[in-house]
């Protein structure tokens, strides 16, 4: 609370700094996600990129709940997510290019449809940060707001299909610090706040090594632990789990 | 001379103390309206809690509790601007009754006795086997009188006078009067079939079941069990937590019973826990894909209870029993499966306590009940404050007890029967 009534009285004296001076006229939203991919790594590290296998911690720090999260992804949009959580059991996830589905110990198997698949084949993409020209065909930078004290600009980065994300990415550094959305999930629209730091090297593309997420009531961290780059997974490693096949096969095409 | 100046010097000493210890008093009256009044701007679902002018209602009630001549007087002006709530689960306990359901011994030690309180006394209803006093000879239908020396129809019936009590926390309070520290024992009256007094001390040991731990949440022990009654499956556990476990041995139970006439998910006692198995068992008894149990309203989120069928759904009739002491997760799984007309709901009202509804003590030692989300089942009743109305009402009865009857499950069955006679 504190803090948001600091970046209110810094919104505010930096808009009346902006407003006296004039400053440097605004960066066009392309540029400054051009910039990010830039200060990240570069369009070539990224193109080197072709899998990755990302090995994370979760910690819901409020109810004292912790797990660990293993995400495999190939190009050009395939993705497998374990996470194994204490007191929840095991939750996957995946795109295997056409059927986007989920997997829980709560719920079981689901197979996402509409909206939401849409939201998780964009989630699939390889390298989402240097492809957001493909994943985002409009966007826009509405200007300059105060995130933890920094200048960031505010870049509305619209899909084709869903809804928008809203990037906060320094102004100094170029670097993303904050991603907020409405995420269409099975149980409702759900507005999602993701606050990125920590930024580190893992295989020549910086990635922020700790993400607090803010989904409706609930908010957890996730730590980047390691990340093995262009390691050799199985085709296999993005089959649908029999469950879902299951279900795949009695539902109507998407 | 002396003397009568010492006794003025008494006098004005006393009445200096009594106008001391009022004006204390006073202050913590106030202090404890200030923190009912945040707690609800803070924590209600809605930013205009009960669409109230909630800043104005502080202008109104605050002069009330500043103007009160005692605590009693604060305490109804309080209770009053809750009731302009117009909602449930908002209430204002007194410390005095507080205390009756507060004053438990209690312990993690257990004799192995379940209990309800069935027309105003406190009647066995099930005994574990191999417990304390399932050694002992306690059975089923057995009236406790006493426990610890302490005559139980006074507690129930001190309780029961007073609405803020519910069923829910009178029953947990008297039931913890039968509990101690492991190892230990406990006296306890009982009256038994042929209207004897059974005067007992049984041993206390661990409660049944397996010790869970969830977050932050005190480790709990919790039991699944599951068998077969006739040629309907009987599915019953304690509490919604152990997730892995749980979920697994609700699968088993549905899958090993594919061609079973029924099922009989047994919530009675079942206070709740982690909210989403509701959906999760949901799934494997509901066909239809989008189908919800209800929706929780929070002040920036509404939440829908999806339904997942699963690969594999039971096709049978469906029996939930409940209680009173069915809460929470319990009413939620309960009352969406009877909206959807997938279950038929046999036993006694729920408790009416969907929600994470919270107990605090306030600075002048009242208790303060209050929910922080409103629950909508699917058929558009809340949960909160209303409960799940059974499809049809079952009360256990002492006499069908002691004749080793349970005339819920029995009604249940019946009813299963029915559905395959053509």
């Amino acid at each position: 609370m504190k803090r948001r009534v600091l970046n209110f009285a810094l919104v505010a004296l930096v808009s009346g700094i902006a407003g006296a001076f004039a400053a440097d006229p605004l960066p066009s939203a392309e540029s400054v996600l051009d910039r990010y991919v830039q200060v990240t790594g570069g369009k070539q590290a990224y193109a080197k990129r072709k899998a990755e296998i990302a090995h994370s911690t979760v910690e819901f720090a409020s109810l004292g709940i912790k797990g660990t999260m293993i995400r495999y992804a190939a190009e050009p949009d395939k993705y497998y997510t374990s996470m194994d959580i204490e007191g929840l059991g095991k939750v996957e996830m995946g795109v295997n290019g056409q059927v986007a589905w989920e997997n829980s110990a709560l719920l079981g198997p689901r197979i996402k449809t509409g909206i939401e698949r849409a939201e998780a084949i964009r989630e699939g993409t390889m390298n989402p940060t240097a492809n957001w020209r493909k994943l985002y065909p409009k966007v826009e930078n509405q200007g300059i707001e105060m995130v933890d004290g920094e200048e960031c600009y505010k870049v509305v980065m619209t899909p084709a299909e869903g809804q928008p994300m809203v990037g906060y990415y320094q102004k100094k550094s170029g670097l993303q610090v904050k991603l907020t959305s409405v995420a269409t999930t099975q149980m409702g629209e759900i507005p999602v706040e993701l606050i990125a730091s920590e930024y580190k090297d893992f295989g020549g593309i910086l990635e922020p090594a700790k993400m607090t997420q803010k989904t409706g009531p609930q908010e957890f961290s996730i730590t980047l632990d390691s990340v093995e780059v262009n390691p050799a997974i199985p085709s296999a490693r993005f089959d649908l789990p029999a469950d879902v096949r299951k279900l795949a096969e009695k539902a109507p095409a998407q | 001379m002396l003397s009568r100046c010492l006794i003025l010097l008494a006098a004005a000493a006393s009445a200096f103390g009594q106008a001391r210890y009022q004006d204390a008093q006073h202050q913590l009256d106030l202090d404890s309206f200030e923190k009912v009044w945040t707690t609800v701007r803070d924590k209600h679902w809605q930013t205009k809690p009960g669409g109230l002018d909630w800043q104005a209602i502080h202008n109104e009630y605050r002069p009330r509790v500043e103007n009160s001549t005692n605590p009693a007087e604060a305490r109804a002006a309080i209770q009053e601007m809750l009731g302009r709530l117009g909602q449930s689960h908002f209430a204002i306990i007194p410390a005095a009754i507080y205390s009756v359901v507060d004053d438990e011994e209690g312990g993690p030690g257990v004799t192995g006795i379940d209990l309800r309180i069935l027309d105003g006394q406190a009647i066995v209803t099930s005994v574990d086997p191999g417990s304390p006093a399932d050694k002992s000879g306690v059975r089923p239908g057995w009236q406790v009188l006493r426990s610890g020396g302490k005559e139980l129809k006074s507690i129930i019936d001190q309780a029961r006078s007073n609405p803020a009590i519910h069923e829910l926390q009178l029953t947990r309070a008297v039931a913890a009067r039968l509990t101690g520290p492991i190892g230990g024992t406990v006296e306890a009256a009982f009256l038994d079939r042929a209207g004897k007094t059974i005067d007992l001390n049984l041993s206390l040991t661990q409660p049944r079941g397996t010790l869970s731990a969830f977050g932050n949440l005190p480790a709990q022990r919790v039991w699944f069990e599951n068998k077969k009654l006739e040629s309907t499956a009987y599915i019953r556990f304690n509490m919604f937590l152990d997730l892995p476990r749980v979920m697994a041995g609700f699968q088993q139970a549905i899958e090993g019973c594919k061609s079973c006439d029924g099922l009989i998910v047994d919530l009675r006692g079942n206070p709740g826990g982690i909210g989403g198995m509701a959906m999760g068992m949901a799934g494997f008894l509901v066909d239809k894909p989008n189908q919800r149990l209800g929706t929780m309203y929070m002040r920036d989120t509404t939440l829908n209870f999806v339904v997942n069928p699963r690969p594999e759904v039971f096709a049978g009739a469906v029996a939930v029993l409940v209680d009173g002491l069915s809460a929470s997760t319990s009413e939620i799984f309960a009352g969406g499966l009877k909206d959807l007309g997938r279950a038929r709901v046999f036993g006694t009202h729920t408790a009416a306590a969907a929600l994470p509804s919270a107990f605090e003590r306030l600075p002048n030692g009242d208790g303060f009940q209050y929910a922080l989300a409103n629950y909508i089942s699917q058929g558009g009743q809340p949960l909160e404050g209303l409960g799940v109305t059974p499809d049809v009402e079952v009360p256990l009865t002492r006499a069908a007890l002691l004749d080793g009857h349970d005339s819920v499950i029995d009604a249940a069955l019946g009813w299963i029967r029915r559905q395959k006679t053509p």
